[in-house]
């Protein structure tokens, strides 16, 4: 589905203040951190398919970006959740 | 509205050398942001009460600016991809307007950082302070020297259009300009949460 700029930059910014919310409210938890996670690679994603205007070539060229969003988040995601003793 | 058949772009946007350039600073950046969260691991309550001098407020205000100056950016590249040779003048002019309203929002972005800056050089704190500080700095300042660029840049783009240097089939420089700066926001999208946020 092809989305407008407007209505990207309108859930960007609704992503935006649930995460300041988060934080602001002290609301942030062990489970929250996934979640906030998982909205900080859909505004990623957003920012590399309409902003970077990637949605539109071929997937070669979206593919990188996307992966290095998934690999970052994931790692944080791992340094995160780790026990101590793994680490 | 009539349904299109979607055809995928044989290459992205803007030139070869831009696209160098957004990988480096992903692979930079990306190396800087998962040292952060290892090192968070090893010294959590450092990290966690440090954390607390930071102010999240200044960080979301910041996140807005870059969101909505790279959907102002956005706006000024569709202008001028869809003039047609008897919109030239009015295209450019409309893609400049946009391109300032972005200046303006980077321009307060700086700011807002340079008075976070000051504050917490005001506190003493510098890189060597403590290992949050020297994450905190090192990031946030190299982030800084990006968006300081990319305003550079935005001007130059500015002064392109006001001058209707942009055809709809001559328009690599906006797009390569325009993707360096949507680089800029993605960086600070993971950089807020993961330094102001996560704890």
């Amino acid at each position: 589905m092809r989305m407008t700029i407007k209505r990207v930059w309108s859930i960007l910014t609704a992503l935006t203040v649930f995460a300041f919310l988060l934080g602001y409210l002290k609301l942030i938890s062990t489970f929250l951190v996934v979640v906030l996670l998982i909205s900080t690679f859909l505004k990623g994603q957003l920012v590399i398919d309409y902003f970077m205007g990637l949605k539109e070539v071929q997937l070669k060229y979206r593919i990188l970006p996307t992966l290095w969003l998934i690999l970052i988040l994931s790692l944080i995601a791992v340094a995160y959740y780790l026990p101590p003793s793994v680490y | 509205m009539a349904k299109t058949l979607s055809i995928k772009a044989p290459y992205p946007p803007g030139d070869f050398a831009i696209w160098i350039i957004v990988y480096v600073e992903l692979v930079t950046f990306g190396l800087l942001f998962v040292g952060y969260a290892y090192s968070r691991r090893a010294n959590l309550h450092l990290f966690n009460d440090s954390q607390l001098l930071l102010n999240q407020t200044t960080g979301f205000i910041n996140t807005l600016l870059l969101i909505t100056s790279s959907f102002f950016i956005v706006k000024a590249v569709e202008k001028i991809k869809s003039m047609t040779h008897d919109t030239r003048y009015k295209s450019n002019i409309a893609a400049s307007h946009w391109l300032l309203s972005a200046i303006v929002l980077g321009s307060f972005f700086l700011v807002l950082k340079l008075t976070e800056f000051s504050h917490i050089f005001g506190q003493g704190i510098t890189l060597s302070t403590n290992t949050f500080f020297m994450f905190y700095l090192l990031l946030t300042m190299f982030h800084f020297m990006h968006v300081s660029l990319g305003v550079i840049i935005l001007v130059n783009l500015y002064r392109k259009t006001k001058s209707q240097g942009y055809t709809s089939e001559d328009c690599r420089g906006l797009e390569s300009g325009a993707l360096y700066w949507h680089l800029v926001d993605l960086l600070w999208i993971v950089l807020f949460p993961l330094v102001y946020i996560i704890r």
